[in-house]
């Protein structure tokens, strides 16, 4: 069964004291993360620094956003000809127009969708958390397999000073 | 906060590594001196091109003086010095706007650019004699000059272009005088002479820093008013009021966005040459690049910006005007060179530079520039060949009824435009010897104002922001 | 100036979500007092919409008028929240942090408001699903993408859209905090919406890269919504005044006067009702006012070169325009108060410091501007058609009717009042940003004196 246990600090050098702790008893990386009420300098913690593809996201978006945009635009003006102002049917420059507004718009909708799913959220089971980590508090929260090296993990977040430990 | 100094690990990104204040002014002022074997060959072939390229406006002034319309590419060259000459030292004032550091050791550089200008100003002189009144046979040709006398747009480009060169050497004058001074106090020979009078007195008082950064202020906002005023002349006078009809708002400022572009490009170039075969590594960070580089992405996304919003004016307008202006100037003989150009200053660039892998480096950055250069001057030279086709006879009418046919360059007008860019690349390389091509006291005040710390675990840099 | 303060997280909290979670007097009866002048205004449109505009001083030839002026206002305000968020967050100008909300929130909404106008204007709303609504209808024709009619809701609803997920994303943190510090049903929402953030290194990372990321996305929107607005008159050769190259970039600069003005205006009502002196200070109001004498000097260099190059061609009947906009009564007093109250008081007073710093003062100036930010709008767009031509049979000035003026106010207390509500349920300053700004700033000491200083991550 799966448990995790969260140690809190009010400063953040003994939170960091404490996940140097947890990687010298041996602790995977990513079983154990940092959890703050505002970001800090990346590393601060010598944390874990998470790899994202968040890039693609807009690309991908773009892709389909632009695609969509020629449908709309060359498709169906070619399926209803009919000329306005003299223009020609296929109005390349006020077809870009949309066509851009298009390609940004999907390429916004990937990006959002793409921060949502690098931030792994929605996350309908957060597990341990305490409500001062946003008032200031650094959690340090550590997930087993299974129970035996729980009170190993204790015992690295008491000497680190761990003002409090919470299971869940 | 713990904010403790500590030696940073060799990280792409690292700042360079501390250098002492005294290091910094030894080591650069020794580079005004230790000229390289290369530095030489490169500065004397500019050089004779340069002299080959004065020689060849002459003759092109005795063959070719009384029609107008074979000086087309003397107007390109003109427009494109004034771009990037004028648009370079923009960078050097921008720490006082906006209080960057990383800016700081590359604004002598950007400084530097201003002694280019001189190279327009002798580039335009055929033009004025070249530019008709503004009445002729008793018709008044459109210009902004309404009821302006005959030469007022004579004798304002040349004004306004005069005041650019000083403005701008006056921008560099009073940001170097703490160099000269360190000249005055560690060079040998001439420039110790030199420095001795140009530092008038500099000891750097509380007082001298402050009227210095006043200074710095005062004539960079001067600058960029100027430059925009002369950009909008240049622009009007020697291309929108010899086009019959054509009326487009917004091309001066076009043209001053591409000259900030182009200002840039060259500063990239002109900085990873330095930086390269000066041996200036410890000097200039990484950073400079990667924000030059920002920069340069933005000012490239402007330029389509700009001309799609004058473009889609016109396109969409279809008077007798806008069918002739665009006939003339895009869809006309110049098609093949509004493409390339295009591609090539804005197309092409994007692409590069949209990376951030690539806007990290420098290779790739510099590449990226020199496309924005050779696209800057096809563009340019789109617009301002095109104006200057149109027969004299022709200008005072409401508008064009027969495009005419382009002028193609001749070796004269190869060798001019050649020579024009060396000449201006030449004077900038020999300004390196008379003053360090960084500036000292910047280079020593961006070692004072960041400073790489450990926070916790990490690693970062305090940057420091004084008012 | 440093005027930065150690502030603790519990603080920050308990002083920035005063408005969630213990109500301020004053709310309850303003969102009443508004909310009956709302429907007031709503009752207004719908006795428009069954009348028919003739209740309007519209006619030909002005078929224009207020609706399109304040139609043209709103686009212009939305411009501030991507103007400041963006392109300080890209920039890292540490002064953005208490302004992005507001400013994101106020694009949403004034977008919202805008949107509106053009589409009571219709007169029959809902017939303007037949141009721009791409469904195949038994007519057999299709909407006319080539009209700039089509590409204004396309541009501005991709604007909406994008802004509005922008302002959520940056809410996430918040949210959490909120989940954090609420009972009950209120909990549940926030639970709900803050998606189970937790604030873990991945999320923070998120945050700051995707901001940064969307930054980019949303600038050149930003950028080409208020140029497609431009040319619905810019494209149009038939009326004077209208037809200008210049008209996309000069609509975007003066949006973005407009519309940083109207953040100044916000963030003194924050700063005062809120009591938010800790956290919105007279840096962040000088820090703005730098930004806008910039802004302002430059829209004043595109309405010269506007006006110059109307001149330029020399045609009769653009200098006719022009000697009516700017020399014949009324439109010269108009003319007048546009360029006093959109630049000649306003941005030499903010020349000084004491001005820059003065909350009160930065407080009416901002409103000047957006005075003469309406003004510039309204000479835009109706002089170009109200001016006398040979083949017009009316020659009636357009005198905007009661009716059309309740609407214009309904806007405000609209927009005004959507604040309001928002305000009641989410924070309008980012705490975590403003969190963040104490993790990184410090203060050096160079010698004997203190210098604040910010920390760079290392890339």
């Amino acid at each position: 069964m799966t448990t995790s246990i969260l140690g809190l600090f009010q400063q953040p050098e003994p939170a960091a004291d404490a996940m140097d702790g947890l990687k010298e008893a041996g602790f995977e990386l990513g079983t154990f993360d940092v959890l703050t009420g505002t970001p800090y300098p990346e590393g601060a913690f010598g944390e874990h620094v998470p790899q994202h593809r968040l890039f693609r996201f807009p690309a991908f978006g773009a892709i389909i956003g632009f695609t969509l945009s020629i449908f709309l635009t060359a498709v169906t003006q070619l399926a209803y000809p009919l000329v306005t102002g003299g223009k020609p049917i296929l109005s390349i420059f006020a077809m870009l127009i949309i066509m851009y507004e298009m390609t940004m718009l999907a390429g916004v909708i990937a990006t959002v969708i793409g921060i949502i799913f690098e931030s792994r959220l929605p996350n309908l089971k957060p597990g341990v958390y305490d409500t001062r980590i946003t008032e200031g508090w650094i959690g340090v929260v550590i997930t087993f397999d299974d129970d035996a090296k729980v009170s190993e993990a204790e015992s690295v977040l008491n000497k680190a000073g761990a003002l409090e430990i919470k299971h869940a | 906060m713990a904010s403790e100094a500590v030696a940073h690990e060799s990280e792409h990104h690292a700042p360079p590594p501390k250098v002492d204040a005294d290091v910094v002014a030894r080591e650069l002022i020794a580079t005004t001196t230790n000229a390289s074997v290369r530095f030489k060959a490169i500065a004397w072939t500019l050089g004779i091109l340069g002299v080959i390229g004065i020689v060849a406006l002459i003759l092109k002034w005795v063959n070719d003086g009384d029609d107008s319309t074979k000086w087309g590419y003397v107007a390109t060259i003109v427009s494109f010095l004034l771009a990037v000459c004028g648009g370079a030292p923009m960078v050097a004032m921008a720490p006082v706007m906006a209080k960057a550091n990383w800016v700081r050791p590359v604004t002598r550089l950007a400084a530097l650019f201003s002694f280019g200008s001189v190279v327009t100003i002798i580039m335009l002189i055929p033009l004025v004699a070249l530019l008709p009144p503004l009445v002729t046979e008793g018709a008044r040709r459109r210009s902004i000059w309404f009821e302006a006398p005959d030469y007022a747009p004579h004798i304002w480009s040349v004004v306004g272009l005069l005041l650019l060169a000083l403005t701008g050497i006056m921008l560099f004058y009073s940001a170097a005088i703490p160099d000269f001074a360190s000249m005055r106090d560690h060079a040998t020979g001439w420039r110790q002479r030199l420095g001795k009078r140009l530092a008038r007195g500099w000891v750097g008082t509380d007082v001298q820093w402050r009227t210095l950064r006043m200074r710095i202020g005062m004539f960079g906002t001067f600058y960029f008013l100027i430059l925009v005023f002369v950009t909008f002349l240049i622009s009007t006078d020697y291309g929108q009021s010899v086009i019959p009809g054509s009326r487009d708002a917004i091309y001066p400022m076009s043209l001053t966005i591409s000259s900030f572009q182009g200002g840039v490009a060259a500063l990239v170039i002109a900085l990873y040459f330095a930086r390269k075969w000066m041996g200036l590594e410890k000097f200039v960070h990484l950073d400079a690049f990667w924000s030059l580089s920002r920069l340069l992405f933005a000012l490239t996304l402007l330029w389509v910006y700009f001309f799609y919003s004058s473009f889609i004016v016109f396109w969409y307008g279809r008077s007798a005007n806008d069918i002739a202006t665009l006939d003339l100037l895009i869809r006309g003989p110049m098609i093949y060179a509004f493409i390339a150009g295009a591609i090539l200053i804005w197309f092409v660039p994007w692409w590069i530079l949209i990376w951030n892998r690539v806007r990290r480096g420098t290779s790739a950055m510099v590449v990226g520039s020199f496309i924005i250069l050779i696209g800057l001057l096809l563009d340019r030279a789109r617009y301002f060949v095109s104006a200057w086709s149109v027969p004299q006879d022709q200008i005072h009418q409401k508008w064009l009824k027969v495009v005419p046919e382009t002028y193609f360059p001749n070796i004269y007008d190869i060798l001019i435009m050649v020579g024009a860019i060396s000449l201006a690349a030449v004077i900038i390389m020999l300004m390196t010897r008379v003053i360090p091509v960084l500036s000292v006291w910047q280079v020593q005040e961006f070692n004072l104002l960041s400073k790489p710390i450990r926070y916790v675990r990490g690693h970062a840099t305090l940057v420091a922001k004084p008012d | 100036m440093q005027q930065r303060r150690e502030l603790d997280q519990v603080y920050t909290n308990r002083k920035l979500l005063n408005g969630q979670l213990d109500t301020p007097k004053w709310w309850a009866p303003t969102v009443t007092i508004l909310g009956i002048g709302v429907v007031i205004g709503l009752f207004v449109i719908a006795t428009m919409i069954n009348k028919g505009l003739g209740v309007t001083g519209l006619g030909r030839p002005v078929y224009w008028g207020l609706f399109i002026t304040t139609f043209v206002f709103w686009v212009g305000i939305s411009h501030a929240g991507i103007m400041i968020s963006a392109i300080l967050r890209l920039t890292q100008a540490e002064w953005r942090r208490p302004v992005t909300r507001a400013a994101e929130l106020l694009t949403v909404f004034s977008l919202l408001t805008a949107l509106v106008f053009p589409l009571i204007h219709a007169g029959r709303p809902w017939r303007i699903a037949y141009w721009i609504l791409p469904y195949d209808v038994a007519r057999g024709i299709y909407p006319n993408i080539r009209s700039p009619l089509i590409m204004d809701p396309v541009a501005i609803s991709t604007y909406l859209t994008g802004s509005t997920l922008f302002l959520y994303v940056a809410l996430l943190p918040d949210l959490g905090n909120l989940r954090d510090r609420t009972t009950g049903w209120k909990n549940a929402m926030y639970t709900v919406l803050a998606l189970g953030w937790r604030g873990n290194p991945r999320q923070w990372k998120m945050q700051t890269v995707g901001g940064i990321l969307l930054s980019a996305l949303m600038l050149p929107i930003f950028v080409s919504v208020h140029s497609i607005v431009s040319w619905d008159f810019a494209v149009a050769s038939a009326v004077e005044g209208w037809h200008s190259t210049i008209f996309a970039p000069y609509f975007v600069i003066g949006a973005v006067h407009s519309g940083v003005s109207a953040v100044v205006t916000m963030m003194a009502l924050m700063r005062w009702l809120w009591g938010w002196d800790d956290f919105i200070r007279p840096e962040h109001f000088d820090a703005l006012a730098r930004l806008l004498i910039v802004v302002a000097t430059g829209w004043l260099g595109f309405t010269f070169l506007e006006l110059i190059f109307a001149l330029y061609g020399q045609d009769a009947p653009e200098i006719a325009l022009r000697e009516m906009q700017i020399l014949t009564w009324p439109w010269n007093m108009l003319f007048i108060i546009f360029l006093l109250t959109g630049y000649l008081i306003p941005v030499p007073m903010w020349l000084f410091k004491r001005v820059r710093t003065n909350i009160a003062l930065m407080f009416w100036t901002s409103i000047l501007v957006n005075i003469g930010m309406w003004l510039e709008r309204f000479l835009i767009i109706v002089p170009g058609l109200a001016r006398r031509t040979p083949f017009v049979y009316t020659w009636e000035a357009y005198r905007p009717s009661a009716v059309e003026w309740t609407i214009l106010i309904w806007s405000f207390a609209w927009v005004t009042l959507l604040m309001l509500l928002f305000s009641r349920f989410f924070p309008l300053v980012p705490l975590f940003e403003q969190k963040e700004s104490q993790v990184f700033t410090d203060d050096v000491m160079i010698g004997r004196a203190k210098v604040p200083a910010i920390v760079r991550e290392a890339e």
